[in-house]
């Protein structure tokens, strides 16, 4: 038995495996009502493209992807749904046209971009085999100041996580609480003038002109 | 057996195919889910099958570089920006609303 | 037309000084001082008369009484240019009938103006009035001097509207306000008629234009026509013209075009000058102020429509069906204005019947008319003339009457001989005018119609003349003698005054015109066709005329001047009779009601509905139809980011589809 023979092997096993679960993780977030649980199975739908990674031989990527993607992304979700006290209600079904027109737009869509990429030849457009310390070789080309290289990007990306940070601060921060909440749903003025502060009430508006 | 699964492996058509699929269900659920979090689920899980693709053409186009590989990093690293930003936009908007259906941000009509 | 005098070069100030006259009086001197509007206004119509007299005086000159008087168009410029031979001059015409009526327009309306200084004295719209004034002098003055049919509508319609202005001139009164609608209405409709006609000969006039001008023109280049235009007087009163329209059959019902256009034009006249059945508005027309009535309706504008018949006579003549309708219309409401004017006791109504039945000898005389015997042309003219003065003066006598006595009825009257004696004798003067008593001016004009009318045989028409000159001496008679005549009726008449010598110096000027003005040789200078043997007085007629007149005013003096009591039971003896005279025959009622049940109940109203519902209601659907689209369209606009996300993706795809379809067929 060759060597190599039983890693192909494996190696489609484990593709179609993990495409699977990913596939029908990926249904159980969209469809799940319960929103931790939707939660629960977008990291299961994560999981399953680390191992992807793997098989793409991007080893370095996986656990990128489950550092990042996984422990810190997913968390900030789950605060999400906690803080919007999404957790223990049960979503509201959406209507069934809705539904419709959403699966008929996705698959549509799905069609499309597939009879595309099936009738077209893809040719490689460079020889090679893929970096064993591939590390090491990501770590260079983002720090590479040559052309071809990344590091602006880089840095910019790093300015953009500041800023959303600095963002999400802002735009979250606390202010004085609403003596009720508006569950009206009509955003009628003057509705903000009983849930900000004084100061910051928006300026009044010609009478009778919402 | 074995021959047959390894001499079988998948092609980068399979792969696409594969990503395709889970976009096309992350733009399913953008389009019909109704609390605000769910959506930004379902966004998440395009941006993850974009970033497959990023890798799979890496591997087959051009196996010796690692491009692919670090644009993928790059949209992770965008995707939680997105999501710090999204996250306190939901924040304030349930402050105010008292609720993150987006049915019932409505008010851009007439 | 080198030879041409002053005056003539400039004929074209007799009708633009009123116009003048008109604008500056109306915008300026009106709002600052009342008086000077009144003084401006009249002076300007004294200078138009005695240019007028002066265009009348180098014309006879040039063309001396006796000989052949051509038509000259001393001035004309391009107005409406259409296309060549298409294009509407305005100008100024001059030929005897035009130079009579400028003369007599100009005059009348001058002496009218100086005596509206007196009666409208105090009044509200006392510049108002003489605004409107000027503006109908300047209308009638356009209309007499026209050189072609287009000209002559327009200054027709501008007479209708000062007409209609001064008519409802105390337009606070419901009735004077009813009765300028009605004139206006009226003439309004036979103006249809009229213009209808004008196109009909404009356009197979036109027909011919391109073939028949060039010999037309010729002929009129030394008279001052420099471009013959189709609508020129010139070239459709041209025999050879009038002979192309009048080839049998080519209008409608068997007449010829000529006849059917004669026809509609004649309804257009008939309509202004009150022939039977378009007679309705001039009594309701008696609303307007005495001064208006005067110049109007007695001297000036009702004659407009005898004078469109005689300026286009070669038209008439040449179809001969046109002129005897003109004859018998003519006559009839002759006849039947002066019955119904023996019963009225509206001292103005009386007057105004009398307008129509004079009217109706003007139109006899011209339908009597033939080429070869035309003494009814020049007879009907000579009426116009002198009719013009004596019912001036009857006009504004009888309005000094009612201002003294506060009332327009002549059973308040009474007795007023010796409190006013100029008006009295004034009055006197014109009512045996008017009946045509020898030497005054009326017995000379009503000779000769009656002349015209057995000369060329129209017996009948004889007969009814004659008899209206009886009627005519009777009831005018009669008013005199219930008015001036008799016991004081009335407490005003007891202390009635002599007008103001501003009111009687009008009178008596015209009542001096009423008696010289029989004694002009009108056949010397208005004549048409074939010349005109005036032997001077045909006893034949003069004594069965003078009989009927003296007969009349005999049986007024034996009803009216004595025992009241004789009139009142003639009146119950006729009964029914009277009373349905009195209401006119009943005409007003039938217009009223055919206008209401009929006009307005079945095709009025389905118009209005119409109107409403289809017109307005496809206007409604178009509005609706946008709306209800829009409403439709409304629900796209969710508001939610779902729903432009789907409508997003899918015009995505499709772009891609194309794209894909695009790169694929490459």
């Amino acid at each position: 038995m060759n060597p190599d023979t039983v890693t192909g092997a494996v190696w489609t096993v484990l593709f179609y495996v993990l495409g699977a679960a990913a596939i029908l993780l990926a249904l159980a977030v969209v469809n799940a009502r319960r929103l931790l649980r939707a939660a629960i199975y977008l990291m299961g739908v994560l999981l399953m493209s680390a191992g992807l990674y793997v098989l793409l031989d991007a080893a370095f990527l996986a656990g990128v992807q489950v550092l990042v993607y996984v422990g810190g992304i997913l968390v900030l979700i789950v605060f999400a749904v906690m803080l919007t006290r999404s957790a223990d209600l049960l979503e509201d079904n959406p209507s069934l046209r809705r539904k419709v027109l959403g699966a008929v737009a996705s698959i549509g869509f799905l069609v499309l971009t597939a009879a595309v990429f099936l009738t077209t030849p893809f040719k490689p457009l460079a020889e090679g085999t893929p970096p064993k310390d591939d590390a090491l070789v990501i770590g260079r080309r983002l720090l590479d100041q040559g052309p071809g290289g990344y590091v602006l990007p880089f840095e910019i990306v790093s300015v953009l996580l500041l800023a959303a940070v600095i963002g999400g601060i802002v735009v979250a921060r606390k202010t004085p609480p609403p003596e009720q909440p508006f569950t009206s749903g009509g955003d009628r003025a003057g509705e903000a003038d009983l849930v900000l502060p004084k100061s910051q009430r928006p300026a009044r508006r010609a009478k009778g002109n919402p | 057996m074995i021959d047959f699964l390894a001499s079988h492996s998948p092609d980068i058509r399979h792969w696409l195919l594969l990503s395709a699929v889970l976009f096309s269900i992350g733009l399913y659920g953008l389009l019909t889910r109704r609390n605000a979090v769910a959506i930004l689920m379902a966004v998440e899980l395009m941006l993850n099958s974009a970033a497959l693709n990023f890798v799979l053409f890496n591997r087959y186009l051009m196996p010796g570089m690692v491009d692919g590989q670090v644009m993928a990093i790059f949209v992770i690293a965008v995707a939680a920006a997105e999501v710090v930003v999204g996250m306190a936009i939901f924040v304030a908007l349930f402050r105010y609303r008292a609720t993150i259906d987006v049915n019932r941000m409505d008010t851009m009509k007439d | 037309m080198d030879q041409l005098g002053f005056a003539l070069r400039n004929a074209w100030l007799v009708p633009a000084l009123p116009f003048f006259s008109f604008g500056i009086v109306g915008l300026f001197i009106r709002p600052l001082s009342k008086k000077a509007a009144g003084i401006v206004g009249t002076l300007a119509i004294f200078a138009s008369a005695v240019f007028a007299t002066m265009v009348a005086w180098e014309y006879f000159h040039l063309y001396p009484p006796g000989a052949v008087h051509p038509t000259i168009v001393p001035w004309s410029f391009k107005w409406l240019a259409y296309q060549a031979g298409l294009t509407v001059n305005v100008g100024v015409l001059v030929d005897p009938i035009s130079v009579l009526l400028m003369i007599v327009v100009t005059w009348a309306s001058a002496l009218i103006h100086l005596y509206s200084i007196g009666y409208m004295h105090g009044d509200e719209g006392y510049g108002r009035f003489f605004t409107y004034m000027n503006l109908f002098t300047f209308s009638m003055l356009g209309l007499v001097v026209a050189p072609n049919i287009v000209q002559m509508y327009v200054c027709w319609e501008l007479v209708g509207v000062s007409s209609f202005l001064l008519i409802g001139f105390y337009y606070s009164r419901p009735s004077a306000v009813a009765a300028a609608k009605k004139a206006f209405i009226v003439t309004r409709f036979a103006d249809l008629g009229f213009l209808i006609g004008i196109l009909v000969l404009g356009f197979y006039g036109y027909q011919s234009f391109a073939e028949l001008s060039p010999a037309i023109a010729a002929q009129w280049a030394d008279k001052g026509v420099t471009n013959l235009q189709a609508f020129d007087f010139a070239y459709l009163t041209d025999p050879s013209v009038l002979e192309r329209l009048a080839a049998p059959g080519s209008g409608i019902l068997g007449m010829s075009l000529l006849t059917m256009s004669m026809l509609l034009v004649f309804m257009g006249a008939a309509g202004k000058s009150a022939m039977f059945p378009l007679h309705i508005w001039l009594p309701d027309a008696m609303e307007g102020p005495t001064p208006v009535s005067a110049l109007i309706h007695a001297a000036t504008m009702v004659v407009a429509g005898v004078y469109l018949v005689a300026r286009l006579m070669p038209g008439f003549a040449a179809s001969g069906d046109a002129l005897l309708v003109v004859a018998y219309i003519g006559a009839f409401t002759c006849l039947f204005a002066a019955v119904i004017g023996i019963t009225q006791d509206d001292i103005k109504r009386v007057l105004a019947f009398s307008t129509l039945s004079q009217i109706g000898y003007m139109m006899l005389a011209l339908g009597v008319t033939t080429m070869s015997h035309p003494l009814g042309y020049t007879a009907g003219m000579f009426h116009l003339f002198t009719h013009a003065f004596f019912k001036a003066l009857l006009f504004l006598a009888a309005g000094a009457v009612i201002h003294a006595v506060h009332s327009n009825e002549i059973w308040d009257m009474g007795g007023l001989r010796k409190k006013m004696p100029i008006t009295h004798a004034t009055f006197l003067v014109a009512t045996l005018a008017i009946a045509g008593i020898f030497p005054l001016a009326g017995f000379f004009s009503k000779d000769e119609i009656l002349a015209a009318a057995l000369g060329n045989h129209f017996y009948l028409i004889f007969a009814v003349a004659l008899l209206v000159a009886g009627m005519t001496a009777f009831y005018m008679f009669r008013i005199y003698f219930v008015t001036f005549w008799g016991a004081h009726r009335s407490p005003h008449a007891e202390h009635a005054r002599e007008a103001p010598a501003v009111m009687w110096v009008p009178l008596t000027v015209l009542a001096a015109l009423s008696v010289v003005a029989g004694f002009v040789p009108m056949a010397e200078f208005v004549s048409i066709g074939a010349s005109v043997e005036h032997e001077g007085i045909d006893l034949a007629i003069a004594i069965p005329a003078t009989l009927a007149a003296l007969a009349g005013i005999g049986l007024a003096w034996f009803f009216y001047a004595g025992d009241p009591r004789r009139a009142e039971r003639a009146v119950e003896v006729l009964g029914a009779v009277h009373r349905t005279v009195k209401r006119k025959f009943y005409i007003d009622e039938v217009y009223l009601f055919i206008t209401h049940r009929i006009i307005i109940r079945y095709i009025s109203r389905p118009v209005a509905w119409f109107d409403r519902h289809v017109v307005d209601g496809s206007v409604n659907l178009a509005a609706w139809l946008t709306s209800t689209l829009g409403a439709g369209l409304r629900p796209l606009q969710t508001g939610q980011v779902q729903t432009y996300g789907i409508f997003y993706v899918g015009g995505a795809m499709f772009v891609l589809l194309v794209l894909w379809a695009a790169l694929a067929m490459k």
